[in-house]
């Protein structure tokens, strides 16, 4: 498979169909992969690709450093290409500007990622090329989906807070969370905004709160559950725990899972009558 | 001082600490992460680890930090400074990187002013550093002129001889005092003690980057490398030797607090000028500002390279950029 990417990641760049090729690269341990940026044909041995590749790569189509490279092409597992979907619903990139390389997963992490457990798109539901044995995209049922939250639901409401006020007193402020997430693309994130100050700056209880809470608020009904924010939290807060619960409600709520197809109506910007509107009481 | 301390007595240690008034801060495991906090008890300690997650930075220098509260009337403002904030506290099992990073820090924190919040808790604290046993590929002390046994910055150092005993150094007159204090935990020395230490691979050679960063204020590997940092803080916070912060004020229309926090160069906003422009407008010069400032600016103002080897920034980066590659990097371009 590692051959066939690269062999087509070569072609690309030599009939200049792309300038530039988003992949996965060989990490400073075993353990690790990198992401990685090939915008010479004789450079494409650099790319790999096993169970280490976890990154979703298409935050890269956010940040002018890696933009300017040019048109690029990016290799995206299942998950991955839900990011596109949204990102091409939400009108943050042209179909014409991205050549996607979708690759067929049975699984990243070591151990498995979670998201992993109940994925329903081993192979990516949008490509160009597709590298790698075509597999079942299985739906998988809405509970087994949401299995991560059954220890999380039992608990009762103070017993929630409690467990959010310890997780959040660890955050930082580093920001790697919404830095990473490539639905995150706000050119000046609220955080940044300090007239007024909507979030304190502070790393203190109720800046950490008004933060993490904000920051998944936000991805509610678009979070496509890539789990980047929490591989990436250097102080291990279970954010994923947060975006699946608000994803779980989205579901619940509107009928609707982002990223599945580009005919889809957004959730959070399309008005229906019919909408659940239980929450105006 | 030469003593001996077995395992078997860290219980008494920390038990006797507490007696003493002493707050103790000890590595603790807690999931997937061990990190220095505070403990009751010995049997919280956790000593299975190359090093913790977070550096002993924030003993020092919280991550927030009140400086000053106000109050506004129409006619006065009253001012209260904090008071308290320097705990008698001795922090056990640090690692000699960790240890170190502190009189790097000395430095800057009475340069122009004396930090009386730095000072003051610089005072209260006790440093008991453990020796590293163990290493791991991140590791790269011994390449900015450190050791896993080094003592620069320690109190106390211990040094691991057996699977239950310490060798235990005292290397400043507060550290001799806190042994003096606690003496009936140790016990006399044995003539020549096996310290079990890590090895630590020297990765490069520190006379030659300097010359480098003093040519090379503009150079493509800025870019190459840096392309896929995502622009996050986590290598400045996780780093013992980072300093930047920012100050803001939390107010209301009468009454307010100014607040110190942990700011990163990695941030876009960091250099931000009201205007719109901004100096530091791509991540390749906001990573060779994380570069220059550790091995080439602070070398030249206060002699001591702001780096010491820990590892943590590599470790944590999400994009997995790898500091001591990049001063690989930047040897093999010295040597071109």
């Amino acid at each position: 498979m590692i051959e066939e990417l690269r062999k087509k990641a070569e072609e690309l760049l030599k009939n200049d169909t792309v300038k530039v090729v988003f992949g996965y690269g060989e990490g400073s341990v075993p353990e690790r992969t990198r992401p990685v940026f090939i915008t010479k044909p004789e450079d494409v041995n650099k790319l790999t690709w096993n169970k280490y590749c976890v990154y979703n790569l298409t935050t890269y189509l956010k940040r002018q450093e890696t933009r300017k490279l040019g048109k690029p092409a990016i290799i995206v597992k299942g998950c991955d290409a839900r990011t596109i979907i949204v990102l091409l619903k939400e009108c943050q990139i042209k179909r014409e500007d991205v050549y996607i390389l979708g690759v067929t997963c049975d699984g990243v992490g070591d151990p498995l990622a979670t998201k992993c457990e109940s994925c329903d798109v081993h192979t990516p539901r949008i490509y160009d090329d597709l590298v790698g044995e075509k597999k079942e995209n299985k739906e998988v049922p809405f509970e087994e989906r949401y299995a991560e939250l059954d220890e999380y639901e039992k608990l009762g409401e103070k017993e929630k807070w409690e467990f959010w006020q310890k997780q959040f007193s660890k955050c930082i402020k580093c920001y790697a969370c919404s830095n990473m997430c490539p639905l995150c693309f706000c050119d000046r994130c609220i955080v940044e905004k300090n007239q007024p100050q909507w979030i304190d700056s502070s790393a203190h209880a109720r800046g950490n709160l008004s933060w993490n809470v904000t920051r998944a608020y936000h991805l509610a009904g678009r979070c496509i559950n890539c789990e980047e924010c929490q591989r990436v939290c250097p102080v291990d807060i279970p954010l994923n725990l947060l975006n699946k619960k608000l994803a779980k409600e989205a579901e619940k709520n509107f009928d609707y899972r982002p990223g599945y197809s580009v005919d889809d109506e957004l959730a959070m910007s399309t008005y229906k009558e019919e909408d659940s509107q239980e929450f105006f009481k | 001082m030469e003593k001996l301390l077995n395992k078997n007595k860290f219980d008494t240690l920390i038990a006797g600490l507490k007696k003493q008034g002493y707050k103790t801060v000890a590595p603790k495991k807690d999931n997937r992460l061990v990190t220095l906090e505070e403990v009751q008890d010995a049997s919280e300690i956790s000593l299975d680890h190359v090093i913790t997650n977070n550096s002993i930075k924030e003993f020092f220098f919280p991550k927030t930090e009140k400086i000053l509260s106000y109050t506004l009337d129409k006619n006065k403002v009253e001012m209260e400074e904090p008071k308290g904030f320097a705990v008698k506290s001795v922090i056990f099992g640090t690692r000699p990187c960790d240890a170190f990073s502190l009189p790097v820090m000395d430095k800057v924190f009475n340069w122009d002013c004396s930090d009386k919040f730095w000072v003051e808790r610089r005072e209260a604290i006790t440093i008991v550093t453990i020796s590293c046993d163990k290493s791991d590929s991140y590791c790269f002390c011994t390449s900015v002129g450190l050791a896993p046994d080094a003592k620069q910055g320690s109190d106390v150092l211990l040094t691991k001889i057996s699977n239950d005993e310490y060798l235990v150094e005292t290397v400043t007159e507060k550290g001799e005092n806190l042994v003096k204090e606690m003496e009936s935990v140790f016990s006399d020395p044995p003539g020549t003690p096996d310290r079990q230490v890590a090895t630590v691979e020297e990765k490069f050679d520190l006379k030659k980057i300097k010359p480098w960063l003093d040519d090379n204020f503009e150079h493509d590997v800025w870019d190459e490398f840096s392309n896929k940092c995502i622009g996050c803080g986590a290598c400045t916070f996780v780093c013992p030797t980072c300093h930047c912060f920012d100050i803001v004020d939390e107010c209301t229309m009468t009454k307010g607090d100014r607040v110190k926090n942990w700011d990163g160069c990695q941030f876009t906003m960091f250099t931000m000028h009201t205007s719109g422009h901004n100096p530091r407008s791509t991540q390749g010069m906001r990573w060779r500002q994380r570069i220059m400032h550790k091995f080439k600016y602070y070398v030249e103002k206060f002699d001591s390279t702001l780096c010491v080897g820990c590892g943590r920034c590599s470790r944590v980066c999400p994009a997995d950029m790898n500091i001591s590659e990049m001063l690989e990097l930047i040897e093999t371009e010295a040597g071109k």
